[in-house]
Order: structure tokens, then sequence, then C-alpha cells
């Protein structure tokens, strides 16, 4: 791994390891791993499940603590929440008591923003996510893949810098996830933030990513750090290409190294 | 929900009504059948009447009696709402310290559960005696049997927010009470009024048998004289009102939750 100083890592994590619990019962959930992330990255956290992957983003989020090693978010070390960054979490953080816009500004009011202010930004999230004319639609009313994107635009309506995304196309039909994923995608590339991408998909890794940190199973390891060298835009016939197909079978024979393909 | 503006109100409360009836007149139909063979029944088996007597008896009779009834429904009612109300005042506030208090947990708690686990209702002599007849002892027994379920439940709304919201308030920056006002508290909403919706129940039971014990008004004294006299048809009358008083007091429960948390699943099913 070729290492970038500290200075130009929007995220530094070093010699990271956590154990849940103590003593002969501790366990051990991840690392020790070290991972730079230079701002602007997409980087996807890729492993099966168990691995540690929502341990780690939970940790860089400053929402566990760490057991050894640190982390430094823009050059600061974690060690309380980290309010600067947007989380999307891997179970829902939608409230049934707000409609979709209430549960956007939610996060903007639980920070003391002012709302009012903040209309025509949260106007223009729903709808670059098309969920204009669903803004005051209970949760109940909407399709999962609707949740998903009011979710995600809950998640970074405060316009962080990094973004923390736990499996937010976990629990979606092909299709759908097929279409946030192109929304994800626009996105990132308007905006440029740092973003942090769990998921146990290969295919989805390799076509939002930047880099690509395989983790091994329990206890999780980075094992491998692969950058992800294709062009950009990268829609449905970017998967069909040589370049998507070569990463996909050396990842896929990664896994089956680990037996779990 | 929108669409209803455009249509007539009469044509809406039309609608209404047939909707209620398409899904009330089994019930109905059940309900009248039942008090039908009873009245039936009665005369057939030559039952004497001042064992059962026939509803349309019950009827006829208590009629003559219905000041006292009212009065008395009035004065359990009483008894009753205030018990409750105090209950779920204290209940409340308490629960919610007891679910962010680690001293609490470890003391009042454990007690609080194993009060729950004793008959309130077996304190009601003692109070009696203690207090006499008036309405204190009547509020302080229904307050009992309806104050631990509330806090009890009131425990487990404010301590069980989800792990996910928990860390989304972290991660926000809020403060405890904005994180309290935005999250917690509507979040626990809808476990606490499992809390109110079972003390509701008990409330009548407990202003009921505290007037058996002791007292010298309200419906359950009442039962309790008439049926003394060989007067089972206004007992059944007394009986009647009591019900009308539980359902009322569970009536405005409901719609103070369907008022309060509309969002809820249980409230949304009861109402589609
Ligand atoms: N609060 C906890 N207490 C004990 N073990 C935990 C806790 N949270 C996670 N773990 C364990 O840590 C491991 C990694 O979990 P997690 O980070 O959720 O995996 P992933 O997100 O990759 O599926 C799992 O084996 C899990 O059982
Ligand atoms: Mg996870």
């Amino acid at each position: 791994m070729t290492s970038i100083p500290a200075a130009s890592a929007a995220i530094e994590i070093r010699a990271v390891r956590k154990l849940f619990g103590s003593g002969a019962e501790a366990v051990h959930a991840f690392g020790p791993s070290d991972l730079s992330i230079a701002p602007g990255e997409f980087i996807s956290l890729l492993g099966p499940s168990g691995c540690g992957k929502s341990t780690l983003m939970l940790m860089i989020a400053g929402l566990l603590e760490i057991t050894d090693g640190e982390i430094l978010v823009d050059g600061d070390v974690v060690d309380a929440p980290r309010t600067d960054v947007g989380i999307m979490f891997q179970d829902s953080t939608l409230v049934p008591w707000r409609s979709v816009r209430g549960n956007v500004e939610l996060q903007l009011e639980l920070r003391g923003l002012d709302v009012a202010a903040c209309r025509e930004r949260i106007d223009d999230l729903l709808r670059s996510v098309h969920l204009d004319g669903f803004e005051d639609r209970a949760l109940w009313e909407l399709s999962g893949g609707m949740q998903q994107r009011a979710a995600l635009c809950q998640a970074i309506v405060h316009e962080p810098g990094t973004l923390l995304l736990d499996e937010p196309l976990g629990k979606l039909d092909a299709m759908t996830r097929e279409r946030i994923r192109t929304d994800l995608q626009d996105l990132w590339m308007r905006r440029r933030p740092t973003v942090v991408f769990v998921t146990h998909s290969i295919e989805e890794a390799i076509q939002l990513s930047t880099k690509i940190c395989v983790i091994t199973p329990r206890p999780g390891l980075i094992d491998h750090v692969i950058d992800i060298d294709l062009p950009w835009p990268r829609g449905l016939d970017a998967r069909r290409g040589e370049g998507f197909v070569s990463h996909l079978a050396r990842i896929q024979e990664i896994f089956h190294g680990y037996g779990v393909l | 929900m929108a669409a209803v503006t455009s249509v007539s109100p009469v044509a809406a409360g039309a609608r209404w009504l047939a909707r209620w009836w398409s899904r009330s007149w089994l019930f109905l139909l059940f309900f009248a059948a039942f008090f039908v063979a009873w009245e039936v029944l009665v005369d057939a088996l030559e039952v004497p009447r001042y064992i059962l007597p026939k509803p349309s008896t019950i009827v006829i009779k208590s009629s003559a009696d219905l000041d006292r009834l009212v009065y008395y429904t009035w004065v359990t009612g009483t008894e009753t709402v205030l018990g409750y109300a105090v209950a779920i005042v204290l209940a409340v506030p308490l629960g919610l310290a007891i679910a962010f208090s680690r001293f609490l947990r470890q003391t009042i708690y454990p007690f609080f559960v194993s009060i729950e686990m004793t008959p309130k209702i077996a304190f009601a002599p003692l109070f009696i005696s203690w207090l006499g007849f008036g309405l204190l002892p009547k509020v302080i027994i229904v307050f009992l049997v309806c104050f631990f379920p509330i806090v009890l439940n009131a425990i487990l709304a404010f301590g069980s927010l989800s792990e996910e919201l928990t860390r989304f308030c972290r991660a926000t920056g809020a403060g405890a009470w904005r994180s309290f006002v935005k999250v917690r508290l509507p979040a626990a909403m809808p476990q606490c009024f499992v809390g109110f919706k079972y003390a509701a129940i008990n409330a009548t039971v407990g202003a009921t048998i505290a007037e058996f014990i002791g007292s010298d008004e309200g419906l359950g004294f009442y039962i309790q004289i008439v049926t003394g006299n060989m007067r089972p048809d206004l007992a059944f009358a007394g009986i009647f009102f009591l019900t009308v008083l539980g359902l009322a007091v569970f009536g405005l429960v409901t719609l103070a939750e369907r008022l309060l948390i509309p969002w809820h699943i249980s409230v949304r099913r009861a109402a589609s």
C-alpha cells in the first residue's frame, strides 16, 4: 500500500482494531488495518456480512470506541462523534411521524439550523433523487426504493464533505438498486464528496468506486485495496466492458480464496 | 384525503355511515341476538326474577331509578378520572427518570417490578380504614391500580429507542433536550399508550371494588346495596352504567391516541 501523507488524506486509519467486550469472551470484529482515503474519493468497503464493515464505519464517525489505533478525519483525531460528516446507517433513521420533507428537515433541526432558509436546498435535493411530488407523503406511502432515497437526502442535506453510507441499497430489489446507483453516481460526480460506501455487492463496488477495500471474513482485515481505473460515468454498458469484467473476475477470485464464494 | 373537500358533506357522511354499517352489522346482529336469547330463555326456563331478570324488566324497572344511577355514575366517574389522571401525570415523568438514571434503575425499578406482582386492590381496605368513606381513598386506589402499568410501560418506552436513532441524534450533535423533543418523545409515545390503555381498563375496576369495600355512594356501592335487597334488575342497570363509564374512559384514551400518534401502525390499522 502506498502511504499518503496525513495532511492530504480525508480519512486516515492507523492500525485500527476493534474488540467487542473484554477478556475471553471478547469478539474480535475488525483489524488491525491501515487505510488512507484521499479527498473526493469514492471508496467501497467490500466484504461478507459480519466482517466489520459497519463497525469500521461507525468508528470513523466517532460513534463507536476504537480499541487500538487511531482514525483521523480531515487531520483531526476522532475521539467524539463527528458532526461534520453525513451518515446513512444500515438501518433506517427515517421516523414515521414525519413526512419525507419532515424527515429531511429533522437532520437540520437536530443541528439547530434554520429550516426555512434551507427550503430551496431541500427541494433541489429531493428533485435530484426523483422524489419531487412526494415531499408531503408519509413514509408508509412510499416504496422501499423511495424510502431509501429519502434516507439518502436526510443523510446529506447538511452538505457534508464526507459521506459514510452503510449498505444504502441493501434491502432493495435489483432494478431499484440499479436506478439509485445511478443517482448516487450523479450526486458524487456533481459534488465530489469523499465517500465511504459499505456493500457486499462486487458489481456495485466496481461500478461506483475509485477504490475498493476487500475485507476478509471475521475478523475483518483490509486485505487488498484495488484501484478501479475505469472511465466515468459508469452506466449499464460499462458493466459489459473488458476492464469491468476483469476486475469482477479478480475480486471473485479473492473471495473464492477466502472460501466465501 | 384531499379529495373529500370536493364532495358535499352530506354525501361524505352517507359514505362514512355506509362503511361503518358494512363493518359493524355482523357485530350489532350478534349483540342483538344475545339480548333476544336472554329474554327468551329467561321466559322459557321460568327463571325467577330475583335470580335473573329479563333485559326488558331491567330497562323498565331501572328507569324509575335513573336519577340515582346517573348521579352515581358521576361519582364513580370522578374517582376514576381523577385517579387515572394523577397516575399519568406522576408515572410518565417517573418512568422517564428511571429510564435515564442508572441509580433509579437499580433501586426503584426492581421495587416497582416486585410491587407489580402485588394485587394493588388488596390495599383498598387499609386506605379506607385510614381515610374513611370519602373521595380520597377511592382516588388513591384507582391511582394505585393505574400507576404501575403506566410507569413500567413508560420505562420501556423511553429506554428502547433504536440504536440507529440514538446514533443519529449523537451524530448531529443535538443536545439531550433537542433529541428528546424531536426524537425520543415521539418515538416513545406508542409504548406509553400501551400503558395508558391497560390502565384505563384497570381504573373502573379499581373504583368499583373500592366502593364495594367501603362507601356511601357510587355505582359499586349501588350494586352492592340493590343486590342485598334482592333487586338483580337494578344491579344489572348499575353494571350497564359502569360499562358505559369504562367505554367512555377507554374511548377517550383511544381518541387521544389517534390525535397524538396518527402515524403509528396500530392506529392506522384500526382506522382502515
Ligand atoms: N455491539 C456489539 N457487540 C458485540 N459484537 C458485535 C457488536 N456489533 C457488532 N458485533 C460483531 O462484530 C462483527 C462485525 O459486525 P459488523 O460490523 O456489523 O459487520 P458487517 O457490517 O460487516 O456485516 C460481527 O461478528 C458482529 O457480530
Ligand atoms: Mg453491516
